[in-house]
């Protein structure tokens, strides 16, 4: 394939990497998709296929992994957007004959900027959770193929991935795609999506306390399921974390910072499933 | 560039890798803070840095970020230690390169002022008559606050 004689948009006229200013881009329809695979013994997959390995529903957690990933990849990829993308979808394909588990993901938005890293992002974590899944019995286990198939919308134009040696191996694969994606996750503007399978395997939301509040309270890590929170944001957190053990009743005792998912928060900041909710005392570096 | 480490880091390195083959810079501050063996108690024989990971960095990197829009810098570094340290340890390093001196030492003495009431670092300090999580101080807050009412 040629290479394109287009600068490079991620260096400015020193040659230095910088991040596209992209205020003035107009908004558009823009879809990404990306796959790859993860090659197994024939065994691994059938208990992958069985839902027979220890640490539980395989497929589940790698969707889950998958989304999260795609909505943090501006965090992975220094100079990417944050992008609040509008749906991001994960199918996996258990294929018999090549002995692999192929993984799609697909990211879409309305927005400034491509999805493809962030569909690359969700299919690379993907298929990284579904070694740490399987690794316990299969440490042979092979990634491979993570590749850009198709993009939609933008300046730079419609991408189509041209026909190349398919992963595949050659012949139908005992197991068929399904007709439905095993699992997906479709959601609002920028909020995380849980598919119904994937309530089974939600791990709530996790707690931690820093610092001098970890040792007065004698609790480090706690996880709690977003069910018993009677609001879903920081002052329900409180209180079910009072009901589940009074020694929280110290978060109420001096001053007590909060941080969802790494950033600055008051009571009132809305939580869900798989955030993470940080409290701990005032700052005292430098 | 922002650092969090265990390492005691070298000053003239980290001023050399901003300015080395710039032709641009015409002024480097750098702010080296050092472990004093009296702060709360007097006989500080250590103290043990604890840190949020993830979120520290990303609170280093919006302070920094919130300095470049201030003013027109050419580089910054940032590194924090963590874990024990002894008095006269070097602890946090702030370097701030410039075309012009004063967008250099303003810029410096914000990231300090900032990263000791936004950055989630906590000391705890150990001494001849105990241990104690040092608290934080009212002085911190009205320097941090100076930013403020000057933009």
């Amino acid at each position: 394939m040629p290479v394109s004689n287009q600068p490079l948009t991620h260096l400015n006229a020193r040659g230095e990497a910088h991040m596209v200013d992209v205020a003035d881009k107009p908004e558009s329809r823009r879809e990404a998709s990306a796959s790859g695979l993860i090659r197994m013994r024939p065994e691994t997959l059938a208990l992958l296929a069985e839902g027979g390995l220890p640490k539980g529903d395989v497929l589940a957690t790698a969707r889950i992994a998958g989304i999260q990933a795609a909505k943090r990849t501006h965090e992975l990829i220094p100079l990417c957007h944050a992008l609040a993308l509008s749906k991001v979808s994960v199918e996996f394909d258990l294929d018999a004959t090549a002995s692999c588990v192929h993984v799609t993901a697909r990211c879409s938005l309305n927005g400034r900027t491509g999805v493809e890293m962030e569909a690359l992002t969700a299919v690379s974590v993907a298929c990284l959770t579904l070694y740490d899944m399987c690794k316990a019995v299969d440490k042979g286990m092979e990634i491979g193929a993570i590749q850009l198939d198709t993009k939609r919308g933008g300046r730079s134009g419609d991408y189509q991935r041209a026909a190349g040696p398919d992963p595949r191996a050659p012949g139908a694969s005992l197991i068929d795609t399904p007709a439905d994606p095993i699992v997906t996750g479709e959601v609002a503007s920028g909020e995380s999506g849980l598919g119904q399978r994937s309530l089974t395997a939600a791990p709530g939301i996790r707690v931690k306390c820093l610092a001098e509040l970890r040792e007065r309270l004698g609790i480090g890590e706690i996880s709690v399921p977003v069910e018993r929170l009677p609001s879903s944001d920081v002052a329900g957190l409180k209180t079910a974390l009072k009901v589940l053990d009074p020694r929280f009743e110290g978060l109420d005792q001096g001053r007590v910072l909060c941080a969802v998912n790494q950033v600055m928060a008051g009571e009132t900041t809305p939580l869900s499933d798989n955030d993470e909710v940080a409290f701990f005392p005032p700052v005292t570096g430098g | 560039m922002i650092r969090v480490q265990e390492e005691v880091f070298d000053v003239g390195a980290e001023q050399r890798a901003l300015s080395e083959g710039r032709r641009d810079i015409g002024a480097l501050v750098s702010f080296t803070g050092l472990v004093r063996d009296v702060n709360e108690r007097p006989d500080v024989e250590a103290l043990t840095l604890e840190h949020y990971p993830g979120m520290t960095e990303a609170a280093l990197g919006e302070i920094v970020e919130q300095a470049k829009a201030r003013w027109p810098l050419q580089g910054v570094r940032v590194i924090h230690r963590i874990g024990r340290l002894a008095p006269s340890d070097p602890i946090v390093l702030v370097v701030v390169a410039s075309a012009h001196r004063r967008a250099a030492f303003e810029a410096c003495d914000f990231i300090m002022d900032y990263l000791k009431t936004r950055a989630p670092f906590w000391k705890k300090e150990h001494t001849v008559s105990g241990d104690y999580w040092v608290s934080e101080r009212d002085a911190d807050h009205q320097d941090a606050r100076r930013w403020e009412m000057s933009s």
